[in-house]
């Protein structure tokens, strides 16, 4: 077995599509937080981070509660133009609010849509959004696990999960789904599987603390490489390992780390913030 | 730079396939992420309540690789006999070091059961290394009490029991845990392996919080670090990306990635 070369990898030129900056107490916390991912970031071949700001716990939160999180996302974004893109977090339930906020924030330059737990992906309440996102072109990533332990559930009653995402993905074909991080807890294997027939635009990304062997592998193989992202969710060591040293060709890992994110960029007509040949 | 995993394993887990689990594919799968040589126990024996049969396998398995794969026993200290058991496992397997599961074998790491066995491994001279967990429990089968590792009751066990050496693999929270935030153990023996901890960032909404190892690190944390990958269960590359950025003097960085576990176990081996 050829040993694989860590450092070589870590040059190796990254997307991190899964990740995020905080609401804070004051912009001076905020640019100290984001300026640290980007450190870390350079540190593993990272070169741009798509971030978010959700609400998490399942909270209804107010229309403008979920601003000043997107907020915080823009001001990010003009800070560092060129590691950080925005990802639009909305509450589905607020309708055509949900709908304003994510054409303000994509108008305002984010390329994607947040979702967090306060509804699963298949919940008619969140085909309007799906119908936005395919309207202007843009991906929906959405906190998503295969939770079965009580305690957990009780603790995210909605949670998404691959069954959820392969019912929506064969309404929406041409919606461009993500199942975030199937290391972030729960069953990978079952709610990976529950994918394998989605359409070619329903994607997972391989970011979470779970650093189980054969995760990535499995993802590939139930899926395929073009549906497998690259994230962290700032699990980033952790995540930038699982990928380098999963059993897959070189071109399977450019798929995860760099090319499905940048297909998706293309989509709308945008493309990575530095060229991969020039950071590669 | 050699590497030597405190942290690998051997044989079968009941509720996932793992792959590279036996002698001649785990070494080949560390190898292939650089990884020289390291310490195993047999799963199986975490679940088991007479471990000894699994701890003989253990030793008959790794015999054939006895300068790269070091058998730990597995010491179940609520089973009639396990004084025998640790007695056979060291003087006869000669195995280099123990692991408990408090989890899984049903007692408090600070509790007495604890402590006898803890304390007659610091007799023996032999490390105790505690998982502080074998799997995520967020994807815990039912079967599985996918519970943690209670650190406060490590804490309390490393102060009631003289010379011990502990080593918990596979946890986060480093900075957090009473054994770091305790400042009158910061002298003892104790560490925590590099499998799960992140190094420069991690999700935090304290800016003070941010930074894992490094802040521990920066904080004097380096002499309690060791390597490990916790393979078959993780992808073993994973620690190595974190041995690649983790803020240390090349000096220190031999140390936690060969130096220290050859130490804590004895093993005598050239760099």
């Amino acid at each position: 077995m050829v040993e694989l070369d860590i450092e070589e990898w870590l040059r190796y030129p990254k997307i991190d599509m899964h990740c995020h900056v905080w609401n804070l107490a004051n912009e001076k916390e905020e640019q100290v937080s984001s300026e640290q991912l980007i450190l870390a970031g350079e540190m593993l071949g990272i070169t741009e981070f798509w971030c978010s700001s959700p609400i998490i716990g399942g909270l209804i939160a107010s229309v403008e509660a979920v601003r000043e999180e997107n907020d915080t996302i823009l001001r990010a974004i003009k800070r560092h133009p060129q590691h950080i893109r925005g990802m639009c977090f909305v509450i589905p339930g607020h309708y055509q609010m949900a709908l304003d906020e994510i054409n303000r924030c994509l108008d305002s330059g984010m390329i994607g849509i947040k979702l967090y737990n306060q509804y699963r992906i298949n919940d008619p309440a969140v085909f309007p959004v799906i119908e936005l996102a395919i309207e202007r072109k843009v991906p929906i990533l959405e906190h998503a696990g295969y939770l079965h332990a009580r305690e957990d559930l009780d603790s995210q009653p909605l949670i998404s999960h691959g069954e959820h995402f392969a019912e929506v993905s064969a309404r929406y074909p041409e919606a461009m789904l993500i199942h975030a991080h199937i290391g972030g807890g729960g069953d990978w294997e079952h709610t990976v599987s529950a994918m394998r027939h989605g359409s070619p635009n329903l994607y997972c990304d391989v970011s979470g603390s779970n650093l189980d062997d054969g995760q990535v592998e499995w993802a590939v193989a139930e899926m395929g490489a073009e549906s497998v992202l690259f994230g962290t969710d700032g699990t980033m060591t952790g995540s930038v390992g699982k990928v380098i040293d999963a059993t897959l060709t070189e071109e399977d890992k450019s798929l995860i780390f760099w090319k499905n994110a940048e297909r998706i960029l293309a989509a709308q007509g945008a493309r990575p913030t530095q060229p991969r040949e020039v950071v590669g | 730079m050699n590497f030597f995993d405190l942290n690998a394993w051997l044989g079968v887990w009941p509720f996932r396939s793992l792959r590279d689990n036996t002698p001649q594919t785990l070494l080949a799968r560390l190898q292939r992420a650089g990884i020289k040589a390291a310490a195993v126990s047999q799963i199986e024996a975490a679940l088991h309540r007479n471990v000894q049969p699994a701890n003989e396998k253990l030793a008959e398995a790794v015999e054939p690789f006895e300068k790269q794969l070091f058998p730990m026993a597995t010491i179940n200290p609520r089973f009639p006999g396990w004084e025998e058991h640790l007695r056979r496992c060291h003087e006869v397997l000669g195995m280099k070091g123990v692991r408990l599961f408090p989890v899984y074998h049903d007692f408090a790491a600070d509790g007495i059961e604890a402590r006898r066995v803890v304390g007659a491994c610091a007799e023996r001279g032999l490390i105790v290394v505690m998982p502080h967990r074998l799997e995520d429990a967020r994807q815990r089968h039912w079967m599985d009490p996918g519970q943690t590792l209670d650190l406060n009751q490590v804490a309390n066990l490393i102060e009631a029991v003289p010379g011990v050496t502990i080593a918990v693999t596979n946890a986060r929270g480093i900075m957090g845990s009473a054994l770091w935030q305790r400042q009158e153990l910061r002298k003892k023996n104790w560490f925590f392996d590099l499998s799960l901890a992140e190094v420069h960032y991690v999700l935090h909404k304290d800016v003070n919080r941010m930074r894992e190892l490094a802040d521990f690190i920066d904080e004097g944390g380096a002499d309690h670090l060791v390597f490990g990958t916790h393979t078959p269960f993780s992808y073993p590359s994973a620690a190595r990306v974190k041995a690649a950025v983790l803020p240390v003097e090349p000096e220190t960085l031999k140390k936690i990635c060969w130096g220290r576990a050859n130490q804590l176990m004895r093993l005598g081996m050239p760099e």
